[in-house]
């Protein structure tokens, strides 16, 4: 198994989408900063404000830049045949896509940590002693938040690579991911009440939230699910993918 | 060795291999001859288990292909000389299989000096022209220093001087006592390179013998294939 992820490990670091990948990601800083200095030249002429936190409104940006890097991580095999070979060389289908999943996982956990963080870090640093709304709670007090925010980023991953490698192509792995991001959700959030607080507390990004206790928004209101349940449900989507990717692979011939 | 038994395959309602049976034995070379769709290609992807038969056997050394545990080892093949990631350097490329089977980094070096690619090692395969893929290709198989290899037209795209190259180097790794399976279209090539012959045609045995026994009752190689497979060129044909 060692082998594998190093191989795997090996993979992933010599193409050059997963540096584009990190790169779009890594971009929320910069748009974190931009947003806040923004946001501090509005607070300094009217004396306080409401924003958002910059690590939250840009978390989209941070979770479809990563979970394409799941997609591709399979799809890009799929597409020019490297897969055949990559199997030729590792013919246990599962053991290949569980190296592929430790990996995939390993790298946008570490990287959305990283990125979401400093972009967290940076904007309070930049916001100081005003009153912006988002830095109302103490600076250890938002982390839970930050880091239930990259391990959603962690578990899209996955299930981009895990519905690529059940879709086998990477336009319908990741129409699946923004489905779940952005397409699912909102239609969620118009289904008559208490349904769609009920269903919209299942829905991925949603999820987040939940798990660090915080409030869905002001239509939705608290989630439904409890911190641990959240949790289990977002991990729940990553197995449930994987689980069909691997099946898919296991039976298809490659 | 490698060996097929009653090996069927079946894509929907095409019948791709029709209960195959031969062997490919060690110290020479062995020629893979039959016409487009006749079934090759998918007789190498049923050996390396990357497709299941519908029905029969496929067997490298006795075995699975599946169980091998540390499979470049004992097996190396050359399927299709473009399935590498265009944007991903020869020798990560090499790299990257040369780790899942715990092959270390002078073995990758040493084939790219084999194959003659040392000097572009560090350049992305997608800029590579259709020679240097197969000769990439042919770095891959050799990395594990397998008993059993396998060429799936290694020829196509490369010039004079590296299908002589390929034509020595095949001999050369029959002779080191090696089964190697080599699948071509180039007849008089394959006279040159092969001692036995398999031709197939529309799934199904059309030959097993000899270069020298096939060449006796006919000019060529390629008079022996053409009259061998007449009746097995025509595409979708009704089965």
């Amino acid at each position: 198994m060692r082998a594998v992820l190093a191989s795997e490990w090996l993979k992933l670091r010599s193409v050059g989408s997963t540096g584009y990948a990190v790169g779009a990601a890594a971009l929320t800083i910069v748009l974190g900063i931009v947003w806040t200095l923004y946001v501090v030249s509005l607070a300094d002429a009217r004396g306080s404000i409401r924003a958002a936190a910059p690590e939250e409104g840009f978390l989209p940006l941070v979770q479809v830049s990563l979970a394409v890097l799941g997609v591709l991580a399979i799809t890009s095999e799929q597409a020019d045949g490297m897969l055949r070979t990559s199997l030729a060389a590792v013919p246990r289908r599962g053991r290949l896509l569980f190296a592929k999943a430790a990996v995939v996982g390993g790298v946008t956990l570490a990287a959305s940590a990283a990125v979401l963080i400093a972009t967290y870090t940076i904007s309070r640093l930049i916001a100081g002693d005003r009153a912006l709304g988002f830095n109302d709670i103490g600076l250890l007090d938002g982390l839970p938040t930050v880091l239930a925010s990259a391990l959603s980023v962690a578990v899209l991953a996955l299930v981009g690579l895990g519905l690529g490698a059940a879709t086998r192509s990477t336009a319908a792995g990741i129409f699946s991911v923004v489905s779940l991001l952005f397409v699912l959700p909102s239609v969620a959030a118009y289904l008559p009440a208490p349904w769609n607080t009920r269903v919209a507390s299942i829905m991925l990004p949603n999820l987040v939230p939940q798990i660090a206790g915080d409030r869905l928004s002001r239509r939705l209101g608290d989630g439904v699910l409890p911190p641990w349940a959240a949790l289990l449900v977002l991990i729940a989507y990553g197995a449930a993918a994987l689980l069909a990717g691997y099946l898919v692979l296991r039976r298809r011939d490659a | 060795m490698i060996e097929l038994r009653q090996l069927t395959k079946r894509y929907g309602d095409t019948l791709a291999v029709d209960e195959l049976s031969f062997r490919v034995e060690p110290g020479h070379v062995t020629g893979f001859l039959g016409p487009n769709g006749a079934g090759k290609s998918t007789s190498m992807r049923l050996v390396l288990g990357l497709d299941a038969p519908t029905s029969g056997q496929a067997l490298v050394n006795g075995g699975r292909y599946a169980d091998l545990r540390r499979p470049l080892h004992e097996v190396g093949a050359l399927l299709d000389a473009g399935a590498v990631h265009p944007g991903r350097s020869a020798y990560n490329h090499l790299m990257c299989l040369a780790l899942s089977n715990d092959i270390g980094a002078r073995r990758v070096a040493q084939v790219l000096e084999l194959v003659g690619l040392s000097g572009v090692a560090r350049k992305k395969a997608g800029g590579f022209s259709l020679g240097m893929k197969q000769r990439l290709g042919i770095a891959a198989a050799l990395l594990g220093d397998p008993g059993v290899l396998m060429f799936d037209e290694p020829v196509n795209g490369l010039d004079p001087d590296g299908v002589r190259w390929i034509r020595g180097l095949m001999r050369g790794l029959a002779e080191e006592g090696r089964t190697v399976l080599l699948s071509s279209h180039l007849m008089s090539e394959m006279a040159l390179t092969a001692d036995r012959i398999v031709i197939v045609g529309r799934g199904r045995l059309v030959a097993d013998a000899t270069v020298a026994e096939l060449t006796a009752g006919y000019p060529s190689l390629e008079e022996a294939y053409m009259a061998l497979t007449a009746s097995s060129v025509e595409y979708g044909a009704a089965r």
